[in-house]
């Protein structure tokens, strides 16, 4: 019994004696000590902040990944404990004379009270705090990564960063933690092997404990202290009538069925028009109106982007069971909005023009740049792309892999297939500034029919789409998410969908007897960065 | 002059943080786009150059008649200018024309029943017109006749049935008229304080005394004379309207040069912003240049070289 007792005695102090080890500052930084960094966590009353600055329309967050199917069940918890907070600071030392430099690039006035509340709440536990916010060039003064992406010191100049990571796919959330990727993390071995482990596979059930695995680790160690899931509003007038057509994310694009919609009018009004060109749809996905009704897509998800994807323009595809080959099948008789042929030689063209234009979404970015010999292409060394084989006549097109790229289908959901009539001996690094974007041709179900800059872009049906003829005019004016214009166009009657992620919108649209609004979750999380590097 | 204007808007734009790239790509995306690829689109806009360098390759195309490209969308700056401009123009004229007349009228009717309840009513309305900013009668004129009662669009400026000038007609109504409103007051101050100033002149009492009818006394006699400083202020107005109209324009969502110039300045677009600028300078040293003729052929005593 004794010998029993002295054991488990000697456990117990090599674990408690490796707790503590862990438990500290690895660097000149008391931010690179996890005990400082839960008590942050900690220190902010997420609840309150939720029912007073947000009215209740955010979801307090436990982790990066938002709730779902990759949620861990087993996530420490970080909720609200200021007396927990104040003793691991005493536990850490905590120098009580330091003032963290928050920054932030949110320029409305929700994050400034954000802001100040969490000043209050940290002020609270003893912790000083000023913000700020970034201008100019803020990907550089938020997103630099150090030389050395273990040791530091850090790339740039700020203790903790609020900002947000909006994701289609899960991993987006934890691929950029890989050492050397990461701005405000040091890397480590460990952390790399588990991002390995989740891009391993296309298979959501294998990737699940990989899912679990990392963001258990990840919230241990508290990377980032994860405030509040946003969610998005779609909001419609009266006039619109989906027709059961499904709600979804709709930052992106997914299977909304617009051509089976009953619009009273005849027209639809909408934002999210031109005011000087049209953007190409290859980096914001879906927030333009035209990027959804204009383009069209090889595949077609479900309103959770990445779940229940069908065809679109394919008719059928196939995937290897290494998930290195993918080959579709067009549907016959695709045209275009100008009344050409749509091939596989236009996809295979887009494919090509992602390659090397820089100005694209990471998700399509990802996936291009895995295909056999992209790189060669891209660095200019060779004039094809030795992986993308098409067959005209069979309407087929196959594409093989260099690397497993675990969203691939998933990517294309979202990229759209542009004309190579129009856009062909385009220098990639000027996409956006080619004419087209003026007057776009597209394969959608609405097809541009006039355009005047800054003022409206009426769109009208496609009567060669593949899905069906709608049977109303879609008229979209130059107005934005939180530009103000919204609430004055609904109430005026001008507006009849569109989606904000404002949540003083959503309550001015509640108000009006004509509007209604939809919660969506989406991936979308807020959060405090951390750094963790030793000062520049 | 326009040299030298050219030359700090362009350093002060330079010295303001970030470029078109950083505002190309947001800081989220940014996060996910390699230092390579932000490099290859710096290089292809040219931003990698010295500020001179910048400067001396805009100026010298400026020169040859290329005003060059909108960086965030491609399109040729005079296409921009071409399509922008007009609808400021309309605006501005409007605006103009609807102060003027009422301006005028009502600074004479001030100054013809001097201390009489009307012309306490005009002073305070014209101190109120001059006092409270723009955006807000603009907001209240929305809330009013576009929310409540919905009898004029709330903004834009055309619409796909528009085929007529007459189908524009309810658009500008409201943004015109807010527009005009401050211009009305201080017009209206001036008027009345030249009218007071000619009705005792001598040459006043001459007419009176030979019988002439007051309104012929005050209209041909009066007016005329007193119109002179009007025509200076008015002339001014032109463009300070066309410059001073962005917020207007902002809030009525109205398509013109000032919101184009907002949407550049915000996306660092250098090309765009220059041009939009140096048309402004111009336009303010044209607009002196004609202001000082039309004086002089107005008021005999302002003739240049002549003693």
């Amino acid at each position: 019994m004794k010998k029993l007792i002295a054991v488990i005695s000697l456990v117990l102090a090599q674990l408690l004696f490796v707790s503590t080890v862990s438990a500290q500052a690895t660097n000149s930084n008391q931010l690179s000590d996890p005990r400082v960094r839960q008590a942050l966590c900690m220190a902010i009353d997420m609840e309150l902040i939720k029912s007073t600055l947000f009215e209740d329309q955010i979801i307090v967050a436990d982790s990066l990944l938002p709730n779902g199917p990759m949620k861990s069940p087993n996530l420490p918890d970080y909720s609200y404990n200021p007396e927990k907070a104040k003793a691991l600071l005493a536990e850490a030392n905590w120098d009580n004379d330091r003032v963290l430099d928050t920054v932030f690039y949110y320029g409305d006035q929700l994050t400034s009270d954000l802001m100040a509340a969490i000043q209050g709440m940290f002020a609270d536990v003893g912790v000083k705090m000023t913000y700020r916010l970034l201008q100019g060039d803020v990907g550089a003064q938020l997103n630099s990564v150090p030389e050395d992406g273990v040791n530091g010191p850090a790339a740039v100049d700020y203790d903790l960063g609020y900002g947000a990571r909006g994701a289609m796919v899960m991993q987006e959330y934890y691929n950029t933690f890989k050492t050397g990727l990461n701005p405000q993390t040091p890397g480590n071995p460990k952390m790399d092997a588990m991002i390995e482990k989740i891009n391993s596979s296309a298979d959501p059930e294998v990737l699940k404990p990989y899912f679990f695995e990392i963001q258990e680790y990840q919230m241990n160690e508290v990377n980032i202290c994860p405030l509040y899931y946003q969610k998005l509003f779609i909001y419609e007038s009266d006039n619109v009538d989906r027709n059961g057509g499904a709600y979804g994310n709709a930052q992106y694009n997914y299977n909304w069925d617009i051509t089976n919609w009953k619009v009273n009018t005849g027209t639809m009004q909408t934002n999210t028009g031109p005011t000087e060109f049209f953007e190409q749809p290859w980096y914001n996905l879906g927030l333009w109106i035209h990027n959804k009704i204009v383009f069209d897509r090889l595949l077609v998800s479900g309103g959770a982007i990445g779940t229940d994807i069908g065809v679109s323009m394919a008719e059928s595809y196939e995937m290897s069971a290494d998930g290195l080959n993918l080959s579709f099948k067009l549907k016959p008789g695709l045209k275009w909005h100008d009344g050409t042929d749509l091939t596989v030689k236009d996809v295979a063209f887009s494919l090509r023009l992602a390659m090397k234009s820089p100005q694209m979404h990471a998700l399509v970015g990802n996936t291009v740049s895995s295909i056999v010999g992209a790189e060669a292409f891209a660095n200019g060394s060779t004039d094809d792309v030795s992986g993308i084989k098409y067959n005209i006549a069979n309407r087929e097109i196959s594409i093989e892999f260099a690397k497993l790229d675990p969203n691939v289908l998933t990517t294309f959901t979202q990229f759209a297939i542009l004309p190579e009539s129009q856009l062909a001996g385009i220098d990639p690094a000027q996409l956006q500034q080619h004419p087209f974007w003026q007057f776009p041709i597209g394969s959608g179900a609405f097809k541009l029919e006039e355009v005047k800059m800054n003022d409206f872009a009426k769109f009208v049906p496609n009567e060669d789409y593949h899905g069906g003829v709608a049977n109303f005019d879609v008229l979209a004016y130059p107005s934005y998410d939180g530009d103000g214009n919204l609430i004055k166009n609904a109430a005026a009657g001008k507006m009849d969908y569109g989606f904000t992620k404002n949540v003083a919108d959503v309550g001015a649209l509640n108000a009006m007897s004509n509007m209604m609004t939809k919660a969506v979750d989406i991936p979308y999380t807020r959060m405090l960065w951390i750094m963790q590097y030793p000062k520049p | 002059m326009i040299f030298v204007i050219s030359f700090l808007v362009y350093f002060g734009l330079d010295l303001t943080p970030g470029d078109a790239v950083s505002h190309m790509i947001s800081p989220e995306l940014a996060a996910t786009i390699t230092p390579e690829k932000l490099e290859a689109m710096r290089e292809a806009y040219g931003l990698n150059a010295t500020f001179l360098e910048r400067y001396w390759i805009w100026l010298t195309s400026c020169l040859k008649g290329d005003f060059g490209y909108s960086m965030a969308g491609g399109v040729a700056i005079k296409d921009i200018m071409v399509k922008t401009i007009p609808a400021t123009l309309e605006l501005s004229i409007v605006a103009l024309i609807i102060s003027t007349i009422l301006g005028c009228s009502l600074g004479i009717l001030s100054a013809l029943k001097k201390g009489s309840a009307t012309d306490s009513g005009l002073t305070v309305a014209g101190m109120a017109g001059v006092s409270i900013p723009e955006f807000f009668f603009a907001l209240v004129a929305i809330l009013i006749f576009g929310m409540h009662f919905q009898w004029l669009p709330v903004g834009g400026r055309l619409l796909p049935h528009y085929e007529t000038l007459l189908d524009r007609i309810p658009n500008i109504i409201m943004p015109s008229m807010v527009l005009a409103l401050a211009l009305t007051a201080g017009a209206m101050r001036y008027s009345r304080s030249s009218m007071l100033d000619v009705l005792s002149r001598e040459f006043i009492k001459t007419a009176r005394s030979k019988g002439l009818p007051e309104w012929r006394i005050n209209i041909l006699h009066g007016f005329r004379v007193a119109l002179t400083p009007v025509v200076v202020l008015i002339g001014f107005r032109l463009p300070l309207l066309i410059g001073g109209s962005t917020i207007i324009e902002q809030v009525f969502q109205w398509p013109g040069i000032g919101n184009m110039f907002i949407r550049s300045v915000r996306a660092s677009d250098y090309p765009l912003v220059m041009m939009i600028s140096l048309m402004y300078v111009f336009v303010v040293l044209t607009a002196s240049l004609l202001i000082d003729l039309l004086t002089a052929l107005i008021d005999p005593r302002v003739r240049l070289g002549k003693e």
